[in-house]
């Protein structure tokens, strides 16, 4: 066959392959994948009693304290509590009068910025080596079932369990002082400390990011890897190109959560930073306390504005890399 | 052993827990040709593709192409790629950076390797679709993306795996032109995995046929379809009577079979007293209503004919074993009427082909 | 000087992802190994020394190293007369019964919610949203918020007569997403063509519901149920301004850490709570099993099938 005949060929082929996918065009394939479902067909009215209880709940006590901490937070204190529907923005003029408050803020955008970081460090390998060296997948199942048993532990008992590991008598410094030797004196640092806190946070939150990378990473088509190392990308280059790419979601679902929860901390910072550190948290419950409940709620709306704002910037970020 | 080409010599694969996944596999592969795996699925012909990529080791034996040795050597150094079963399509980079995807791992700077991967992705006709995500194309389309991704890089050989698997009939018929159109054009060796035996007879220059772990056969799709060596070919083949019994004596070049339904004659020799067994192709058969000769011919009853478009193949019934042959499509009317009836299949001896055991 | 400490420590944290990023896999392996051993010692490691130091005698301290081991003694001292002992033992009894409550209102949430989210409706988008808000929501601004409802509602005027519903209220709303989840999973894998046959043999909507889809999916509403209990029981900050004079066991334990003087009963009363938490995925792994096994069966069936094909193609065929 001359090649002349070949392109003929390719052509006639390139032509009818076209009308017959015609029939298979995304479009068509997009509707049919929106339309399945899992259930079958009902009345509006069985939609509807399926989803009043829920919602219901989630109005009452989701919604609605949301909602009211906004509230109050405009309206007048009162030696109780506050005058309902009574506007005022004082509380955030009070929040204000000293720079404790505007410091605290900063201290726990900081904090939380650096405890997502090391939560994706020290996370990421995790899940990596759970879902991409752990070959039988029953061996797997058992291992992430170690790795997620204790955020089934309260986390206040978790929080407790630090006591004896931190502080001048606690595990780390007897085992750096009377075992290793490197230092003479019981380091400090370790209790009621910034170093403590971050520490103790970063176990508490760290499944948070474990979790949605590791199902991110096992659900990754092996033969994407495969089809990059194969076209000559070096593990590196296939892990910038093709695997961290892929793993991005669960990555920014991670940070998301802990930046999220971390912001809004409050018994960690309590017990383990024991007063002498600081949250927007135990600030909100300082006022709560007094009472001034008009700027906790204020402090509360601020808290909720910084973490919006952080997700906004985190959702941003994330469509910038998908472009490039 | 040639120094062109593909060569595996003495591949074995096992893999932990004793399980052989491919055994003794000797095979030369020379540049530019279209070479079709086909066998069952479990057979070890995509383990066998996944050795020659280097996406698996051999548990002994080498791999060489044009004479150098490829055992040890990373997928990413190897000059072959792979168009994956599910075609493995970057699903969060566009088609044009799916396709310049090799390129840039080569270094090639951006401007060169944009203008090589739009000629590529034009070769395939989907200009159009560029900008486009994978997920935002078909089937069809995809697969081409695929293709074009590993044209790009301009490999030595080609590996497919199962590529017409996700496309409906229609789109596969095509694409069987289309890919050998291409690989013709090109001047690249293909090495496409199927378990499908009619893609396999369309599509390849040889074909492998590969079963319980070892190759069973290897030749042109007429030499496998006319001459099956033993009896997973004829059966694995499709529209092959086989025959089993023992050799009674000869009959000058022929050697006589006594089977459970009568005398057989076919072309070959065996020792008597042997086992034997011989093939018959459905298209070979020829049906009449006449009485039963006393060799190469046997009493049927013709259950239900099957119009295939081209020829009509017949469905019948030898003592409880089933029995096929194919006519010209011209007699569906004649054989239509003979359903139910009892009919006499016979074949000449030289039609029929004495199996390995 | 400490600055130093720090990076240093960030550099040996980062070795691990590093080694991921850059070396293949076969030669990151036995780094990431090493690594994922610290991370457990990392995260069990407290408990463990915590349950060790549960196990001192009388003279036993808060800190290492550990004094007269081993005994029950701070097991025993649970179970005292002194006050302190009775509100614990109180807080444990009221935690149960109330994770009870919770868990059989997540199952229910979780099953509705799920039955809804089977089809889509007009608005499917902002209730998935809702759901999954509670995980996002800070505990301490559930709680706070509810705080202010019910104060605005006048009901916590007087001390004493908040009930229990804010408890299970937010309890509930924060196992729910989990519970959710877990349905999600379950109808994801689930067949409805089964349903579809008992409507065409006659049944109606209610009697389907009974019949076919509750008995399919109950194991999936257990566990929803099981969530809700194990985090219910461990519930703490959504709970803390809103319990009023109810003192649930977490609360109890926060109370007691708070205050200055500790013993080492606070270590054997976080033991027990670890292990009524590890009894519970116990649980919750068994029942998955038991409902896995039957899907499981069959791919299993599958397989053996599928390696088999090759033994099925070459056995004679044509005799």
């Amino acid at each position: 066959m001359s090649s002349n005949d070949n392109h003929h060929a390719m052509d006639e082929a390139r032509a009818e392959v076209a009308s017959a996918e015609a029939l298979e065009s995304p479009e068509v394939v997009k509707a049919a994948t929106v339309a399945a479902t899992t259930g079958p067909r009902r009345s509006p009215l069985v939609t509807l009693a399926w989803i009043t209880p829920g919602t219901i709940w989630l109005l009452l006590f989701l919604i609605a304290p949301l909602v009211m901490i906004l509230l109050v937070s405009v309206w007048n204190r009162t030696p109780t509590g506050f005058d309902a529907f009574a506007f005022s923005v004082d509380s955030y003029g009070r929040l204000f009068q000293t720079s404790v408050f505007a410091t605290t803020l900063r201290d726990t955008i900081f904090r939380a910025i650096l405890v997502t970081l090391l939560c994706v460090l020290i996370g990421y390998p995790i899940a990596y080596y759970l879902a991409r060296c752990v070959k039988a997948v029953k061996f797997q199942i058992a291992l992430f079932i170690v790795v997620l048993a204790p955020f089934w532990v309260a986390y206040i008992v978790r929080i407790v369990a630090w006591n004896p590991v931190l502080g001048r008598q606690g595990v780390i410094n007897y085992f750096l002082v009377e075992i290793v030797g490197i230092v003479d004196e019981p380091i400090d640092a370790l209790y009621f400390s910034s170093l403590a806190v971050t520490i103790v946070l970063i176990q508490v939150y760290v499944l948070f990011m474990v979790t949605p990378i590791f199902f991110q990473l096992a659900t990754l088509d092996n033969a994407s890897i495969e089809a990059a190392r194969d076209l000559g990308a070096t593990p590196a280059k296939t892990f910038r190109e093709v695997v961290f790419p892929l793993s991005l979601p669960g990555v920014l679902i991670g940070c998301i959560f802990v930046f999220v929860l971390v912001m809004g901390e409050f018994t960690t910072v309590r017990l383990i930073g024991g007063g002498t550190i600081q949250s927007v948290g135990t600030l909100v419950y300082d006022y709560y306390k007094l009472p001034d409940l008009p700027a906790a709620a204020a402090g509360a709306t601020i808290l909720v504005a910084v973490m919006t704002v952080g997700v906004a910037v985190l959702l941003r970020f994330s469509k910038i890399r998908e472009v490039v | 052993m040639s120094d062109t080409g593909l060569v595996l010599k003495d591949v074995y694969r096992i893999f932990p827990g004793d399980v052989t996944a491919v055994s003794d596999v000797n095979l030369e592969i020379a540049n530019g040709e279209y070479v079709v795996f086909l066998g069952p699925s479990g057979c070890g012909k995509t383990t066998t593709l996944r050795i020659i990529a280097g996406h698996d080791e051999p548990s002994s034996g080498t791999v060489t192409i044009d004479g150098e040795l490829m055992n040890g050597v990373s997928p990413a150094k190897r000059p072959i790629t792979t168009v994956f079963q599910h075609y493995a399509l970057f699903p969060h980079k566009s088609v044009l950076n799916n396709v310049a995807f090799g390129l840039k791992m080569q270094g090639v700077d951006k401007a060169e390797r944009e203008t090589q991967a739009k000629a590529a992705i034009e070769l395939v006709g989907l200009t159009k679709f560029m900008d486009r995500k994978p997920r935002e194309l078909s089937g069809g389309q995809q697969q081409r993306v695929a293709l074009a991704r590993v044209l790009v890089t301009r490999p030595k050989a080609i590996l497919l795996d199962e590529p017409l698997g996700g496309l409906d009939r229609l789109l596969q018929m095509k694409m069987r032109v289309e890919l050998r159109a291409l690989q013709r054009e090109l001047g690249i060796t293909f090495i496409h995995v199927t378990h499908n035996q009619e893609e396999a007879l369309s599509m390849a220059d040889r074909i492998v046929v590969m079963g319980d772990a070892i190759v069973q056969q290897v030749g042109t799709p007429e030499h496998l379809a006319r001459h099956p060596r033993n009896e997973f070919v004829a059966s694995f083949m499709g529209d092959n009577n086989v025959f089993h019994g023992t050799v009674s004596g000869s009959n000058g070049g022929n050697v006589i079979i006594d089977t459970d339904y009568g005398k057989v004659e076919v072309e070959g020799s065996a020792a008597s007293g042997s086992t034997a067994s011989m093939a018959i192709r459905a298209a070979a058969v020829k049906i009449s209503t006449d009485a039963a000769p006393a060799t190469n011919g046997v009493r049927v009853r013709l259950d239900f004919a099957e119009y295939l478009g081209d020829s009509v193949k017949l469905h019948m019934d030898l003592d409880g074993k089933p029995f096929i042959a194919k006519v010209p499509e011209d007699r569906y009317a004649e054989v239509r009427a003979l359903e139910g009836k009892d009919v006499t299949a016979t074949w000449a001896a030289e039609d029929g082909h004495l199996l390995e055991q | 000087m400490t600055i130093i400490w720090y990076l240093v420590a960030l550099a040996i944290i980062a070795i691990p992802f590093a080694a991921m990023v850059f070396l293949p896999i076969n030669k990151s392996k036995p780094i990431l190994l090493v690594f994922f051993l610290l991370f457990i010692v990392f995260m069990y490691g407290p408990m463990l020394t915590m349950g060790v130091l549960s196990l001192q005698g009388t003279t036993g301290s808060m800190t290492l190293p550990a004094k007269e081991l081993f005994s029950f003694h701070w097991y025993s001292e649970l179970q005292s007369t002194s006050s302190v002992m009775v509100s614990v033992r109180q807080g444990i009894s009221k935690s149960l019964w109330l994770s009870l409550i919770v868990a059989v209102i997540t199952a229910i949430l979780s099953l509705t919610l799920g039955m809804a989210f089977r089809r889509a409706f007009r608005g499917s988008g902002i209730l998935f949203y809702a759901i999954l808000l509670s995980l996002m929501t800070p505990g301490l601004l559930l709680s706070l918020g509810l705080s202010f409802l019910l104060y605005y509602a006048g009901i916590a005027k007087g001390e004493g007569t908040v009930g229990y519903l804010p408890i299970i209220g937010v309890q509930a709303v924060w196992a729910l997403p989990f519970g959710f989840l877990v349905m999600m999973s379950v109808f994801n894998r689930y067949d409805a063509r089964a349903e579809e046959a008992a409507r065409d043999l006659g049944a109606s909507s209610v009697r389907t519901f009974r019949e076919v889809t509750l008995p399919l999916i109950w194991t999936g509403v257990f566990g929803a149920g099981l969530f809700g209990f194990t985090l219910a029981l461990n519930e703490f900050e959504r709970t803390f301004l809103v319990s009023g004079s109810i003192i649930t066991l977490p609360l109890q334990l926060y109370i007691i850490t708070s205050s200055s003087v500790l013993r080492p009963y606070v270590y054997s009363l976080g033991v027990v709570t670890i292990l009524i938490s590890f009894l519970l995925i116990a649980l919750f792994l068994v029942v998955s099993a038991v409902t896995g096994r039957k899907t499981t069966r069959a791919i299993e069936d599958d397989d053996g099938g599928s390696m088999n094909t090759s033994a099925m193609q070459a056995a004679p065929s044509g005799d």
